[in-house]
C-alpha cells in the first residue's frame, strides 16, 4: 500500500516544489542580460589561471604515458593473460558513458519541451563532446599495433580484405565516429548565435574578429531564426537514437563474448542506463560549482537541480534493477560458471571490494532523492554527483576485471595488477577534460544566451495569458 | 636481488623492458615511434630497399636452401647417451628430435635434449681461450701441455697430473683414458656429477657379487612399483621407460603403478597407489613390503620368513599401502617390476633386488648389464679424495674437462679454495662459470653439436656423436684435450675417433669398417653394441644384513629431512643459463626461474610459513635461505630442494636466479641430510608460478573429463556422458570429396600423459617462441603455446593430481573466430583455427573470448635485441612474430602444408602423415595427430574411444583437440590414490 | 540592421566568399585525400614496377633466354625442388664463361668473387613481405608459368618486376588458378599462348583440389 501511496504523495510534493521554484528568477531586459551571461568572456576569473595550468600538466602525463605506450607496446601496463582488458577499456566506457548526459539532455528533452534544459544545455554538451574525445582516444590506444587502428574501417585495400562485421568492434569505431561528428554539430549550431553575440559585444578588434569568425557571419535575421530552429530539431531528432544506439553498441563489446559476467542479454539497456546515470552525476559536477562561481542563480534555478536529482533517482533505481536482473539470470541461468563468476567470484573474489562499494554508492546514494530536500541541497548534489561519477568507474571496472581474471580455468586465473602507465592515462584523461573544459568556460559562451532569452520571452507571454497563475502550472 | 642489472642487457632470456617499469622514452623508444610513424604512412609492408640476395660461390652437394636435412647424433648426459636427429637448415641445427633407433630414445626427445639446442646458441658461452687474463690459443696450450712440456710439471711418471671429469661412458675417452695411463702411470682421473650415487653399484656387489645395473622391460609388466624413483621422467633410460610403460598401460589396462616418494614426481602423479613418505622411511617400508610378500609370495628361500614386526612399525597409511601393494605384486609374480631410486642407501637397493628374484622378475622383467660408466662406483668417482689429494699440494697440474665441479662439489670439500690453490689448473668449460674463474687456463667446451665423439647409452648401446655444424667458438671436446696430454697433441677428434674405431675393428677390417662407419653415423647407432645380459642369483646373507642394517636404523621420527632433488629443468646447473628451460613450469610444482623449499601443507602450518615465505635452512652449522612452496601430497617431515641454482658464474642467465643446494650439501651426506631445522625469517620472495590456482573448483568433470573409475577397469567399461550442446548449425563434417579433404585433429590421452613438459620446449623450439623473464611470467605473460595445466584436489596429504596439457583447441566453433574485427583468426577448410600475425592489429579480445586461455599477445618486441647466434636458432618455416600480434597453437601448420605440397606434387591420393612438435617429443606417445577424414587413421579411432572427451564440451566450441580421461584403478573409495571426488 | 554594418565593419566583403570556399573546401579535401591514398597504392610507382634494378653483374637475360636458349631452370636450378628458385653460384657461371668472356669487363665481379670466394651480391628484383611464404615448387609444379609472374624476362635487358605482387593479385590466381595454369611443359616458355579450349589447367587443378582449397591464410601466412 505505502510502496503505492509513496510516489504519489511524493508526486503531489514534487508539485509543490514545482510552484515554490520557478525556472528563471525575475531576469533583467535582454540587453543587460546578454551583458551579464557574456560577462566572463571578458574577465579572468583568479583561480581559473591556476587551475587551467594544472589541468595542462596533467594532460602532458597523458601525453607521455601515450608515448611510453606508443614506444614499448602494451607491456607497459599491467594487462595479462587472462586479463586482456583493463585500465584502458575501463576508462573507454566511462568516458563514453558520461558523453551521454549530454545529448540527452539537449536533444531528448528539446524533443520532450522541457524547457528548463535551456539554461544547462551548453554546459552538458560541452562536457559530452570532451568526454567523447578522451573515450575516442583509449580504443585506439588500447591495440597492439595502433598504427593499424584504420583496419576497422571498411574500405577497398589491395589486400581484398575486409572488416568483420560479426565482431562489435568494427560497428563501434562507427557508432563513436558517428556520434561524436553529430554532437560536435548540434553543440556548434547551438553556439553561433551566441559566438554573433559575443562578437558584437566583445571588447577589441580582434577578439571581435575572431568570434565573427566562429560565428560563421550570423546576423539574427529571422530567415536565419526560421532555417537554425529547423536545423537544430533535425540534429536533435537525428542525436536522440544515438544515445540509445551508441552505448548499446559498447555494451556488444563485452555482451557478445560468452565470458561469464559479460555474456547477458541486459547488457544495452543496462549500458545505456549506467551512461545517463554517471553522465547526470558529472553534469552536477561541473554544474553547481560554475552556477556558484559565476553567480547563475537566476539562470540555473532550483528548479533544475531538483529535476536533475529525480533524474538521478530514476536512472539510478533502473540501473539497481539491471544489478538485480544481472545476478537472478546467472543464477537462473542454472550453468555453474555464470553463478561461479556472478555470485560467488564478484561477492566473495579478490574484487569483491569494489563490488561493494559501486554497488552501494550507486544503489543507495540516488534514494536520497525521494526527499525534496535534499534534492535542492547543493552540497549533497555536488557529493552525490561526485561518489557516482567515481562509482561507475569502479562498475565498468568489476565488469571487465573481475569477469576476466576468474573464467572457465582455473588454471588460467590471474590477478591484475595496473602499472603507473595505467594510472597516468586515467589521471590524465580526467585532466585533458578538465583542460578543455576550463578552457570552454573562458573562452566560449556556456549558458546559451539566446535561449535563455527565448524562455524568458514564453514564460512572460504565458504568464501574462493567463495572469496570476504560475506559468509551470499552465504547461 | 643482483639480477636486476643483468636483466637489462638485451639478451633474449631477458627482453628489454620486461625487467624494469619502463622509464623515460629512450632513444629506442623514439625510433620506435618513428617506426611507427612510418608503418602508419606506409600503411603496409615496404618492399623497398631491399637486402641483396648472397648465393654460393661453390654450391655444396647435398645442400639445398629450404630443404632442411636431418643427422642423427647423440647427447650425452652425466655420461649416458641419449640418440637425436638434428634437423639443419643450410648448415644451422635449428630442432632437436628423437631417433627412433636408439634404444634410450625410441624417437622420443625430453625438454633437455629439446632444449639443449638454445644451450648451443647461448651468447654466454665462452668465446676465446685464456691463460691467466691473457688470452692465448689451442697452439700454445698444446705447447704447454703435451708430455715433454707437461712432464716438466708432473714429473716423468706424472705424479703431479690430475684429471677431473664428469662421469663417461665413451669408449674413445676410455682409450685415450688408457693412453694417458701409459704415458704418465702415476697421473689419477676422478669422475664427478652431483647426481650419481654410488649405492647401486655397492648393492650390486654386496647382493650379486659383481658391478651390476638393472634393466628393466615395462612392456612386459603388468604391475610397477617405484621406491623414491622418478623412472617414466628421470634418469638415463627415462624416455624408454616412459614409452615402454605407456604401451604396456594402453593394451593393457590393468597395468599399475605404485608409487611410494618424499615429494611428487610425474611419476608419483600417475600412480595408482601413491603414498607421501621421507627418505628414511622408505627403507623400512620396502622391508615391510618385503616381509609381505613373505607370505603372498611363492615360496623361495632367498625372502626372509614371514614377520609383522616390520609392517607393526609403520604408519597406518603406509601399512594400508604396503599391503594392497604386496598383493597386487604377488598376484603378478614374473610380471611385475619394483624400482629404487638413485637416492636410496644400499640396503634398499638390496631388497629392492631381493623382492624382484623373490617374485620371479629377473629374467622376465628384469635383468643386469655391467654398468656403462667408466669405472662405475669405483675409488675414482670419489671426489672426497681429490679433495684431499689438492689439499696435501701433491698437485702441480689439474686439469677440468667440463663439469663445473667448483660449483658443483659439496660445500664441505671447498673446492674453488683447493683448485685455486693449484699451481696449475686447466678448465675445459662452456661458460666463464665457478670454475673457470679459479682456473689458471680456460678452455672453451665444444657443445655436442659442435663435435665427433662417442658414448654409450644405460645399456652400453655406442652411438658416435657427429658435429651438424663447426664450433662457434672455437670449442674443443674432452677427447681433444685428453690427446694433447696423452701425447697425441696433433689428432683431431674425428681422427682419433676413426682411429680408435678401425682398432676396434682390427687390421684389415678397414673396408668393412668404412661401411660400418657409415652406417653407424647415419643410424646413430652401433648396431650390437648393447652389453651382455645376466640374471645371477642373489645372496641371502647380503638379504639379511640388509634387513638387519635397516631395522637397526629405523626411519628418522620427529626430525626434518632435507632432500637435494635434481632440478627438473636445470638438471644439476648444466643448462641453468638456458632461458627454456629455466622458463619450462617444473611439471608439479608450476615453479620457473628458481628454487624453492618443497613443504607438506600439514609442515607449513606447523612451522606457521606459506609459500613465498623466505625459511632459513639449517643443517650442521650449515645455512641457506630459501622461499618455501607448499605442496600438496609432499612428505610431511622432509624438505625438498632442487639443484643446479644459486649460480654466481659469468652467465647472465643463470645468476642469481634460485639458491645453491650445494651450499648445504656434505660429501659424507650429498643426496639427503636426516636433520634440518627449518626457521621462518619474516621475509617474502615471490616465486614465479607459471600457475597460481591448483584447486579445480568442482569443475573436474568438464575439465579433465569424468575419468573412468572402478578397479581394474578396461577401456570401454565405462562410456562417459555426451554433452554435444544444441545449436541451430549443422556440424560442418568432413567432406571427403572436394575441398579441404583434411581434417586435422589431435587426441591426448590424460591416462599417459607425465607431464613431463618435452613437448612444451619441442614446441617452443619448433615455432621461434620467446621467452619472457621471470617477471613476464609473475605478470601471467607467458608465450607457451603448449602449456601443461596442473591440478592438485582432495586431502591435502593425500591429493588427486590431474595434468592435462592445454593448446589451442581448435574449435569447430571457435569464439575468438567472430569477436576479432580484422579477419585476422578465422579457419581453414581443414579445420585448422588460423591466426593472421601480419593481419592481427592486437585488440586482444580473441583472448577474452577463448575459454581455454590459450592465446598469447606479444607485450613487447620480444626478439628485437637477441644475439645473432640465437637468431640462428630460429625455424625459418615460422613467422617471428612482431610486437603487439597475438599469437597461439598452430598445429604446427608449417608441417601440414610442407606435407601437402610435397604430396601434391607427388600425385599422391592422400596427404603424407603429418608429425607435430609435441607428438614427436611425447615420450609415451599421448599425443595423437592426423586427419579425421581417414576413418583408418589413430586419430579417427581414438575420437571414437569411449574415453574421449573434449574440454567444457557444454561451451559447444566444439574442439578438434579431444582429450581420452585417465583411468582411475583405486577402488575409488579410499583415500590411497586420491580417487574419491 | 545596425548588426549587419557592425559585421561588414568587422570584415572585409569577400570574408562570406572566402568563408565558404573554406568550408566547402575543407569538406571536400575530406573525401579527397583518402581516395587519392587509395588510388595511389594502385599504381604501378607505389609497387616499385617497371623499375629496372641495378645489378652488380650486367646480365643480360635477353643474351642468355633468348639468345642462347638456356632453360630458365638451368641457372633457377632450385625452383623446382624448394620454395626459393635460387640463383646460380659463382662456379656455375664459370663453368661456361671459363673459355668465353672470362676476362671481359663486365665479368669482374665474378672473376672477383671466384678469387676472393665471396658471393656475387644480386640486387633483388621481386620481393615479397617476409611474412608471407611463397614456394616456387609447387607453383611451377602444378603449372603456373615463369612468365606468369615474372613477366617476358627473355625481352629484359635488366630485370624488372612487372606485376603488382599485391594479395589481391596473389587472390585472383588462388581463387581461380584454372585459366593461368598450363601445361607442365610449357613452364618456362615466353610468350605461351593458350590454345583455345585447353583444359590442361583444369585438369591440374582438379588434380589438386582434393587436397584443399588455396585461400585459407595459412596457405601464405604462417
Amino acid at each position: 500500500m505505502t510502496t503505492i501511496a509513496a510516489p504519489r504523495r511524493d508526486g503531489s510534493r514534487a508539485h509543490a516544489q514545482l510552484e515554490r521554484y520557478p525556472i528563471m528568477r525575475e531576469l533583467p531586459d535582454e540587453g543587460t542580460l546578454t551583458t551579464q551571461l557574456l560577462a566572463p568572456l571578458w574577465t579572468s576569473q583568479p583561480a581559473w589561471k591556476w587551475l587551467f595550468l594544472a589541468s595542462g600538466a596533467l594532460s602532458l602525463l597523458f601525453l607521455f604515458a601515450m608515448g611510453v605506450t606508443f614506444a614499448r607496446g602494451i607491456g607497459a601496463w599491467g594487462n595479462n593473460i587472462p586479463v586482456a582488458w583493463a585500465y584502458a577499456i575501463t576508462d573507454f566506457v566511462w568516458w563514453i558513458g558520461i558523453g551521454h548526459a549530454g545529448t540527452f539532455i539537449s536533444a531528448f528533452l528539446l524533443l520532450l519541451h522541457q524547457r528548463w534544459r535551456a539554461s544547462i544545455n551548453r554546459l552538458a554538451e560541452a562536457m559530452t563532446l570532451f568526454a567523447l574525445v578522451n573515450a575516442s582516444l583509449f580504443p585506439i590506444l588500447h591495440l597492439g599495433r595502433p598504427w593499424f587502428f584504420y583496419w576497422l574501417i571498411p574500405y577497398p585495400a589491395t589486400t581484398g580484405v575486409w572488416p568483420n562485421f560479426k565482431s562489435s568492434l568494427p560497428w563501434d569505431v562507427a557508432a563513436i565516429s558517428t556520434y561524436f561528428t553529430v554532437s560536435l554539430l548540434f553543440w556548434y549550431l547551438g553556439l553561433v548565435p551566441d559566438l554573433a553575440a559575443a562578437r558584437d559585444r566583445a571588447p577589441g578588434r580582434t577578439r571581435r574578429r575572431v568570434y565573427g569568425v566562429l560565428a560563421l557571419g550570423w546576423h539574427g535575421s529571422g530567415t536565419e531564426w526560421r532555417h537554425y530552429r529547423v536545423a537544430y530539431t533535425l540534429l536533435a531528432g537525428l542525436a536522440t537514437p544515438l544515445v540509445v544506439s551508441v552505448h548499446s553498441i559498447v555494451s556488444l563489446d563485452f555482451s557478445i563474448a560468452q565470458l561469464p559476467g559479460w555474456h547477458s542479454t541486459i547488457f544495452p539497456p543496462y549500458f545505456v542506463v549506467g551512461a545517463i546515470y554517471s553522465g547526470f552525476a558529472m553534469v552536477l559536477m561541473l554544474m553547481l560549482p560554475v552556477r556558484h562561481v559565476f553567480r547563475l542563480h537566476d539562470v540555473i534555478t532550483r528548479r533544475h537541480l531538483d529535476h536533475i536529482a529525480l533524474l538521478l533517482l530514476v536512472t539510478g533505481s533502473l540501473l539497481a534493477y539491471s544489478y538485480l536482473c544481472e545476478a537472478f539470470g546467472a543464477w537462473y541461468s542454472g550453468d555453474s560458471f555464470e553463478r561461479y563468476t556472478m555470485l560467488t567470484a564478484r561477492t566473495r573474489g579478490p574484487y569483491a571490494a569494489f563490488f561493494w562499494i559501486m554497488t552501494a554508492v550507486n544503489v543507495l546514494t540516488p534514494q536520497l532523492f525521494w526527499w525534496a530536500k535534499l534534492r535542492t541541497n547543493v552540497v549533497v548534489l555536488f557529493l552525490a554527483g561526485v561518489a557516482i561519477w567515481l562509482a561507475m568507474w569502479l562498475e565498468r571496472f568489476v565488469i571487465i576485471v573481475a569477469s576476466l581474471n576468474r573464467d572457465f580455468l582455473p588454471s588460467s586465473w590471474h590477478l591484475y595488477a595496473p602499472t603507473w602507465v595505467d594510472w597516468s592515462l586515467l589521471v590524465g584523461s580526467i585532466g585533458l577534460f578538465s583542460f578543455l573544459f576550463l578552457a570552454f568556460l573562458r573562452w566560449l559562451p556556456f549558458v546559451p544566451v539566446s535561449e535563455v532569452k527565448r524562455e524568458q520571452r514564453e514564460i512572460a507571454s504565458e504568464s501574462r495569458d493567463l495572469d496570476g497563475v504560475a506559468p509551470e502550472v499552465a504547461r | 636481488m643482483s639480477r636486476r642489472y643483468d636483466e637489462s642487457d638485451g639478451t633474449r632470456e631477458f627482453p628489454p623492458g620486461v625487467a624494469d617499469p619502463p622509464a623515460w622514452v629512450s632513444r629506442r623508444d623514439f625510433l620506435t615511434l618513428l617506426g611507427a610513424g612510418a608503418a602508419l604512412a606506409a600503411g603496409a609492408c615496404m618492399r623497398r630497399p631491399d637486402k641483396p640476395i648472397l648465393p654460393y660461390v661453390q654450391a655444396p652437394a647435398d645442400v639445398v636452401p629450404g630443404m632442411p636435412l636431418y643427422y642423427a647424433t647423440a647427447m650425452p648426459l652425466d655420461g649416458y647417451a641419449t640418440g637425436v636427429l638434428v634437423r639443419s637448415d643450410t648448415g644451422r641445427p635449428t630442432k632437436v628430435e628423437g631417433n627412433p633407433d636408439h634404444p634410450a630414445s625410441l624417437g622420443a626427445s625430453g625438454a633437455l635434449e629439446q632444449a639443449s639446442l638454445l644451450e648451443l646458441y647461448d651468447p654466454h658461452r665462452t668465446g676465446a681461450m685464456r691463460a691467466g687474463r691473457r688470452r692465448t690459443t689451442w697452439g700454445a696450450f698444446k705447447a704447454g701441455f703435451a708430455p715433454p712440456a707437461l712432464s716438466r710439471r708432473v714429473g716423468a711418471r706424472g705424479a703431479g697430473l690430475r684429471v677431473l671429469m664428469p662421469p663417461t661412458t665413451s669408449p674413445l675417452t676410455a682409450s685415450l683414458l688408457e693412453r694417458l695411463r701409459e704415458t704418465y702411470p702415476e697421473a689419477r682421473t676422478y669422475f664427478y656429477a652431483p647426481l650419481e650415487s654410488p649405492a647401486r653399484i655397492e648393492a650390486s656387489r654386496k647382493a650379486l657379487g659383481t658391478a651390476l645395473v638393472p634393466q628393466y622391460d615395462f612392456r612386459a609388466a603388468d604391475v610397477v612399483v617405484a621406491l623414491d624413483a622418478d623412472v617414466l621422467a628421470a634418469g638415463p633410460f627415462n624416455l624408454r621407460y616412459a614409452r615402454e610403460w605407456a604401451d604396456r598401460r594402453r593394451t593393457e589396462p590393468s597395468a599399475q603403478l605404485h608409487v611410494v616418494e618424499p615429494t611428487p614426481t610425474p611419476t608419483g602423479t600417475l600412480a595408482a597407489r601413491r603414498l607421501g613418505a621421507t627418505w628414511s622411511a622408505i627403507g623400512p617400508i620396502a622391508a615391510a613390503l618385503m616381509d609381505t610378500l613373505g607370505h603372498d609370495a611363492r615360496p623361495t628361500g632367498h625372502v626372509a620368513g614371514a614377520s609383522t614386526a616390520s609392517l607393526a612399525a609403520l604408519t597406518p597409511e603406509a601399512r594400508a599401502w604396503v599391503s594392497a601393494v604386496a598383493a597386487d605384486l604377488a598376484a603378478h609374480a614374473g610380471h611385475s617390476i619394483i624400482v629404487c631410486g638413485e637416492r636410496q642407501p644400499a640396503e634398499v637397493h638390496v631388497l629392492t633386488s631381493a623382492m624382484n628374484d623373490a617374485l620371479g622378475n629377473v629374467g622376465a622383467t628384469v635383468w643386469y648389464t655391467p654398468p656403462a660408466v667408466l669405472d662405475d662406483g669405483g675409488p675414482a668417482h670419489d671426489l672426497a679424495a681429490l679433495a684431499a689429494e689438492l689439499r696435501s699440494g701433491a698437485v702441480d697440474t689439474l686439469v677440468i674437462l667440463e663439469g663445473n665441479p667448483c660449483y658443483a662439489a659439496p660445500a664441505d670439500l671447498e673446492l674453488s679454495r683447493t683448485v685455486g690453490a693449484v699451481h696449475n689448473t686447466v678448465y675445459l668449460g662452456a661458460y666463464d662459470d665457478e670454475t673457470a674463474r679459479v682456473s689458471a687456463w680456460h678452455l672453451p667446451a665444444a657443445h655436442y653439436l659442435e663435435s665427433w665423439g662417442d658414448a654409450r647409452a644405460y645399456d652400453g648401446t655406442t652411438s658416435l656423436i657427429q658435429p651438424i655444424i663447426a664450433p662457434l667458438h672455437d670449442g674443443r671436446t674432452t677427447d681433444e684435450v685428453l690427446a694433447v696430454l696423452a701425447g697425441r697433441p696433433n689428432d683431431s677428434a674425428h681422427d682419433l675417433l676413426r682411429d680408435a674405431w678401425n682398432r676396434q675393428r682390427g687390421p684389415g677390417a678397414r673396408m668393412d669398417g668404412e661401411s660400418d662407419w657409415n652406417d653407424a653415423l647415419r643410424r646413430g647407432v652401433v648396431s650390437g653394441s648393447a652389453s651382455a645380459r645376466s640374471t645371477p642369483a642373489i645372496r641371502a646373507d647380503a638379504v639379511a644384513q640388509a634387513t638387519a642394517a635397516l631395522a637397526a636404523r629405523g626411519a628418522t621420527r620427529g626430525q626434518i629431512e632435507i632432500g637435494f632433488v635434481p632440478g627438473r629443468a636445470v638438471h644439476d646447473g648444466r643448462f641453468a643459463d638456458n632461458g627454456w628451460l629455466q622458463e619450462l613450469p617444473d611439471p608439479v610444482t608450476k615453479l620457473t626461474w628458481d628454487n624453492a623449499a618443497l613443504i607438506a601443507p600439514a609442515m607449513a602450518a606447523r612451522l606457521g610459513v606459506a609459500t613465498n615465505d623466505v625459511v632459513t635452512l639449517r643443517v650442521g652449522d650449515r645455512a641457506l635461505d630459501v622461499p618455501a612452496l607448499v605442496v600438496p601430497g609432499h612428505a610431511d617431515g622432509a624438505v625438498a630442494l632442487a639443484m643446479g641454482y644459486g649460480r654466481q658464474g659469468a652467465e647472465a642467465v643463470a645468476r642469481g636466479v634460485g639458491v645453491s643446494a650445494n651450499a648445504l650439501r656434505t660429501s659424507s651426506a650429498p643426496h639427503m641430510a636426516s636433520t634440518v631445522a627449518v626457521l621462518p625469517t619474516g621475509r617474502r620472495h615471490e616465486l614465479a608460478l607459471a600457475q597460481t590456482h591448483w584447486a579445480i573448483e568442482g569443475r573436474g568433470s568438464s575439465i579433465v573429463g569424468e575419468g573412468v573409475e572402478g578397479q581394474r577397469s578396461a577401456a570401454s567399461s565405462v562410456p562417459p556422458r555426451k554433452r554435444r550442446p544444441l545449436t541451430l548449425y549443422e556440424p560442418n563434417p568432413p567432406s571427403p570429396d572436394g575441398f579441404g579433404a583434411d581434417q586435422w585433429a589431435m587426441v591426448i590421452d590424460l591416462d599417459v600423459c607425465t607431464g613431463c613438459s618435452a613437448c612444451v620446449v619441442a614446441c617452443q623450439a619448433e615455432n621461434n617462441i620467446p621467452v619472457v623473464g621471470k617477471d613476464g611470467v609473475m605478470k601471467s605473460r607467458e608465450m607457451h603455446w603448449l602449456r601443461i595445466d596442473r591440478y592438485i584436489d582432495g586431502p591435502p596429504d593425500d591429493p588427486r593430481f590431474e595434468t592435462q596439457p592445454m593448446l589451442c583447441q581448435h574449435c569447430e566453433k571457435a569464439p575468438c573466430e567472430y569477436v576479432c574485427p580484422v579477419n585476422a583468426t578465422v579457419h581453414s577448410e581443414d579445420g585448422l583455427n588460423e591466426m593472421v600475425y601480419n593481419r592481427c592489429v592486437g585488440t586482444r579480445f580473441c583472448s577474452n573470448n577463448c575459454p581455454y586461455k590459450v592465446r598469447r599477445f606479444n607485450w613487447f618486441d620480444y626478439n628485437a635485441e637477441i644475439a645473432e647466434t640465437e637468431r640462428m636458432a630460429k625455424n625459418p618455416e615460422v613467422t617471428i612474430r612482431a610486437r603487439g600480434v597475438m599469437e597461439k597453437c598452430t598445429f604446427c601448420v608449417q608441417r601440414i602444408r610442407d606435407a601437402q605440397m610435397a604430396s601434391r606434387l607427388a600425385g599422391d591420393a592422400v596427404t603424407r602423415p603429418v608429425v607435430t612438435a609435441c607428438q614427436q617429443s611425447c615420450p609415451t606417445h599421448a599425443i595423437v595427430f592426423g586427419s579425421l577424414t581417414d576413418a583408418e587413421s589413430e586419430v579417427s579411432r581414438q575420437f571414437g574411444d569411449p574415453r574421449s572427451f573434449s574440454a567444457l564440451e557444454e561451451l559447444g566450441t566444439v574442439p578438434r583437440v579431444r582429450y581420452l580421461a585417465r583411468r582411475h584403478d583405486g577402488d575409488g573409495t579410499d583415500g590411497a590414490g586420491g580417487r574419491a571426488r | 540592421m545596425h548588426i549587419t554594418c557592425e559585421v561588414a565593419a568587422l570584415f572585409s566583403p569577400r570574408a562570406t566568399t572566402i568563408a565558404r570556399g573554406v568550408i566547402i573546401g575543407g569538406l571536400t579535401l575530406l573525401v579527397f585525400i583518402p581516395a587519392v591514398a587509395m588510388g595511389w597504392v594502385r599504381t604501378p610507382w607505389a609497387r616499385g614496377e617497371h623499375h629496372a634494378v641495378a645489378q652488380p653483374v650486367a646480365f643480360d637475360h635477353r643474351v642468355h633466354v633468348t639468345g642462347l636458349r638456356i632453360d630458365c631452370r638451368y641457372c633457377h636450378a632450385d625452383a623446382e625442388r624448394t620454395a626459393s628458385a635460387g640463383l646460380p653460384s659463382t662456379n656455375k657461371c664459370v663453368a661456361c664463361h671459363s673459355r668465353t668472356w672470362m676476362s671481359a669487363a663486365p665479368m669482374a665481379p665474378v672473376r672477383q668473387s671466384l678469387e676472393t670466394g665471396r658471393p656475387i651480391a644480386w640486387a633483388r628484383v621481386t620481393q615479397l613481405p617476409d611474412f608471407v611464404y611463397f614456394d616456387h615448387a609447387i607453383h611451377v609444379g602444378r603449372g603456373v608459368g615463369c612468365e606468369t609472374c615474372h613477366g617476358r624476362v627473355d625481352r629484359m635487358a635488366t630485370a624488372e618486376q612487372v606485376v603488382p605482387l599485391t594479395m589481391g593479385w596473389c587472390l585472383d590466381c588462388h581463387r581461380n588458378p584454372g585459366p593461368r595454369l598450363r601445361p607442365l611443359t610449357e613452364i618456362t616458355t615466353m610468350g605461351y599462348r593458350r590454345p583455345t579450349a585447353d583444359t590442361s589447367g583444369a585438369r591440374l587443378v582438379a588434380q589438386g583440389d582434393h587436397i584443399r582449397r588455396l585461400t585459407d591464410c595459412t596457405t601464405c601466412h604462417r
